[in-house]
């Protein structure tokens, strides 16, 4: 797909080839005298500037932060043949990390984290605020949809065996991923302060305490105290407002880099043209035989039409054609 | 051409990447080791650490301030000697940490001490209803005389020791006093499987032994009565 | 992998992404289909399903029966089943840090060039049983019932059997039905075929074992629920 020349800041474009008719800057008409050049109309000069606008700003902005080259690349790069809709599972993961955020928003808004004062401010956002019991679902059933979602995506990722060569660093940042947003999940689970929360939150937070030697002092950490105290329902806030979402937004940004830059992975059951050696060495036994003389000088392993074996290149020509 | 070889040398004069002295910096002498480049590598490193300190350490020592500091001690009335016999637990709500309402509540299940058990019938035990398996809340079936656990099938007896499930050691139990007649409790403290008192374990923490190093008692905790 | 594997994988993924499409439009169309379908579900489960808040929390409560959320119910299987305390560390950090570094490194051992499901038996398998474990496991921490109900439909007279039996804590050592745990009792849910309604009461008033003694519960107490017990069969 070529790109439109419009979106090309105009020193940057090309200048028209000589005799080229219509676009180029400087073509002028075959005969001046029997066919002046129409006058435009003010408004239709306006109108054409108006819809040039866009383009103009983009191109203001292109030459100051080099965006286009990025944009485009990132856009018009190619996908490997075969890519199917197994692969829209990471996206939509993204995408219900960004619900979830965008309703944990709006939900802070409305939050208090006291542990006196928390379980009457959801009361006060479920049944007052406008619209308030819909986004505390939204949240809540988002954080359900996102842990199947990226189950889901990491059991892609492991069948299609998209983690080996050379994208092993991206599995495990996704790794990272999956228990920050378990993590998201415990911490953000004991902000309502209901019976359920607060024992679950409990039970989690002694499991963390029987680690040998260092999970009495996790566990401390976690809670702010020996006991269950008042530091502790604003230390889980803290986490699942700030810490960890900084965490994952920052490894998301570069799981996303390692995606554009290395390319997601063809699905395992389509083949390229695999350079086969046994053919080489046909072919180079063809040409050292001396059956077309010429041909002995690129017997290299080079696709050619009168190869050695006419079945083989056939085949060979077809996956080309593909 | 002299002045190109003069350049020359003072292009070479200022020392190897490394900030290694060379014999054509002007001022060099025999056994000379430190040039600028060197010095202002580790100032740069050295003042940029120091900056880096101002801003994590005080931001670390917050978040783990929690684990040293410790709480006074708080003794709670909950009841005149009359109301606790020997034969059954009665349970009692007692604030167990200040300034959260109800949520720094809890229960503690209180009886006279038992002669029988070879208990001092002056002293009063509080037992916790927290699971030593994962903290559940525990509850006194009377007419089995122990105490279950609903999370993971948890089963003590009469005194809190284990006797079926997951838990790993006896119930941790409260401190207790009698003051002017009238039942109080205290800090709260754990138990070895033969009920002698520890400071204070998570649960899911063995007590007794090499445990007791395993699973080092923490600042935070009172001490052990 | 070796390096001649790796180059062999690089040109040949070099030969599939030029024989593909661009990104854009074609598998950005897809994303976002997919991304409106996830908005439309997570939408719908808020409307029908709702959020309503439980009652407010009580650490003084002794009759509550904590569960974690849906996602954390293999673990709270895992955590249910393991019944001798020495092996509670393994199943709370062991179990868990394992399963995280076999995630983690899992690129680092895998040394298998190929990628195709049907040539990497040994990955497929691992992966197929792992999902299969898991799944089994969340269902079962699900479905285990609280420690305090017998859910069992029972004539209505011997329905106050049923209640002193679930609620005097024999489901903390025995199985009935779908309630109650497997152990250190014997399973109650057939009980009535193995022994006589006189063996059940004799059990009942002096405790076998390590089981505690009901004698002091009230005579009528005790024989409602060895009524409901000789019903089991």
């Amino acid at each position: 797909m070529k790109f439109p020349d419009q979106l090309i800041p105009a020193p940057l474009r090309k200048p028209a080839k000589p005799g080229q008719n219509g676009h180029g800057n400087g073509s002028a008409p075959a005969n001046l005298k029997d066919s002046p050049p129409e006058r435009q109309a003010d408004s239709q000069k306006l109108l054409d500037k108006a819809k040039e606008a866009p383009i103009d700003v983009a191109g203001w902005v292109d030459q100051r932060t080099g965006a286009t080259s990025f944009v485009t690349g990132m856009l018009y790069r190619k996908v490997p043949k075969g890519t199917n809709w197994f692969y829209t599972l990471g996206s939509a993961t993204l995408f219900a990390f960004a619900m979830q955020a965008l309703t944990g928003v709006f939900l802070s808004m409305y939050y208090t984290p006291s542990p006196v004062e928390a379980y009457g401010s959801i009361t006060h956002l479920t049944n007052d605020v406008f619209l308030g019991e819909f986004v505390r679902g939204t949240h809540k059933w988002g954080a359900s949809v996102m842990t199947i979602l990226i189950f889901l995506h990491m059991g892609r990722v492991f069948f299609f065996g998209a983690y080996k060569y050379p994208r092993e660093l991206n599995w495990v940042i996704g790794v990272v991923l999956l228990i920050l947003t378990l993590v998201m999940g415990f911490t953000g689970y004991l902000l309502p302060f209901d019976q359920r929360s607060f024992w679950a939150t409990v039970v989690g937070v002694n499991i963390n305490g029987t680690g040998p030697v260092v999970g009495p002092y996790l566990s401390d950490f976690l809670r702010a105290g020996a006991e269950f105290g008042p530091s502790t329902l604003s230390r889980f806030y803290a986490i699942h407002m700030l810490l960890v979402p900084g965490l994952m937004i920052a490894l998301i940004g570069a799981h996303m880099y390692l995606v554009v830059k290395l390319g997601t992975t063809a699905p395992p059951w389509v083949r390229g043209a695999k350079p086969k050696p046994s053919r080489t060495v046909e072919r180079v036994n063809a040409g050292a035989n001396g059956r077309n003389g010429h041909n002995g000088a690129s017997a290299n392993g080079h696709s050619r039409v009168n190869g050695g074996n006419g079945r083989r290149v056939g085949k060979d020509d077809e996956s080309q054609r593909e | 051409m002299a002045d190109d070889t003069g350049d020359k040398e003072k292009q070479g004069a200022v020392g190897t990447p490394h900030g290694q002295p060379t014999p054509e910096a002007p001022g060099y002498f025999e056994g000379e080791s430190m040039t600028r480049r060197r010095v202002f590598t580790v100032a740069a490193q050295g003042v940029g650490g120091l900056a880096g300190m101002a801003i994590a350490l005080p931001a670390i020592g917050f978040a783990v301030a929690p684990i040293f500091s410790r709480e006074d001690e708080t003794w709670e009335g909950v009841g005149p000697v009359a109301d606790f016999d020997a034969a059954t637990y009665k349970p009692v709500v007692f604030t167990i940490v200040e300034d959260i309402g109800e949520a720094g509540k809890t229960l503690a299940y209180v009886r006279k001490g038992d002669e029988k058990l070879e208990e001092d019938p002056g002293e009063y035990i509080a037992i916790s209803t927290r699971c030593a398996h994962l903290g559940c809340p525990v509850r006194y079936v009377e007419a089995a005389g122990n105490f279950i656990c609903p999370c993971h099938g948890g089963v003590y007896d009469f005194q809190g020791k284990v006797i079926g499930g997951p838990p790993v050691r006896p119930l941790d139990r409260f401190q207790t006093r009698v003051t002017n007649g009238k039942v109080e409790l205290g800090p709260r403290y754990s138990v070895t499987s033969q009920l002698e008192p520890v400071r204070t374990r998570d649960p899911g923490e063995f007590t007794g032994g090499i445990w007791e190093y395993l699973y080092p008692p923490r600042p935070s905790t009172p001490p052990a009565p | 992998m070796n390096s001649r594997d790796k180059e062999q994988y690089l040109q040949e993924y070099e030969v599939l992404k030029k024989k593909g499409k661009p990104f854009f439009p074609y598998a950005v169309m897809k994303d976002s289909v997919m991304m409106l379908v996830v908005a439309i579900v997570i939408v719908v489960m808020a409307l029908v399903l709702g959020a309503e808040q439980g009652p407010k929390a009580d650490p003084t409560t002794t009759t509550y029966v904590p569960r974690p959320e849906w996602y954390f119910f293999f673990l709270f299987e895992v955590l249910r089943v393991i019944k001798p305390p020495e092996l509670v560390p393994i199943a709370t950090i062991g179990i868990p840090t394992i399963a995280m570094m076999l995630l983690l490194l899992l690129p680092f051992y895998d040394r298998n060039p190929e990628r195709a499901p049907q040539r990497r038996p040994i990955a497929t398998t691992a992966g197929c049983l792992t999902i299969v474990a898991m799944a089994y496991l969340t269902y079962l921490g699900a479905s285990a019932g609280a420690p305090d109900k017998i859910e069992m439909e029972v004539a209505a007279e011997y329905e106050e059997g049923k209640q002193f039996v679930a609620q005097s804590g024999c489901l903390a050592c025995h199985k009935i039905g779908e309630n109650g745990n497997d152990g250190p009792g014997p399973e109650l849910t057939e009980i009535a075929q193995q022994i006589p309604r006189a063996a059940i009461y004799r059990s009942l008033q002096i405790g076998p074992g390590i089981m505690p003694s009901y004698a002091d519960a009230r005579p009528n107490e005790i024989n409602a629920a060895a009524d409901f017990l000789a019903t089991l069969d």
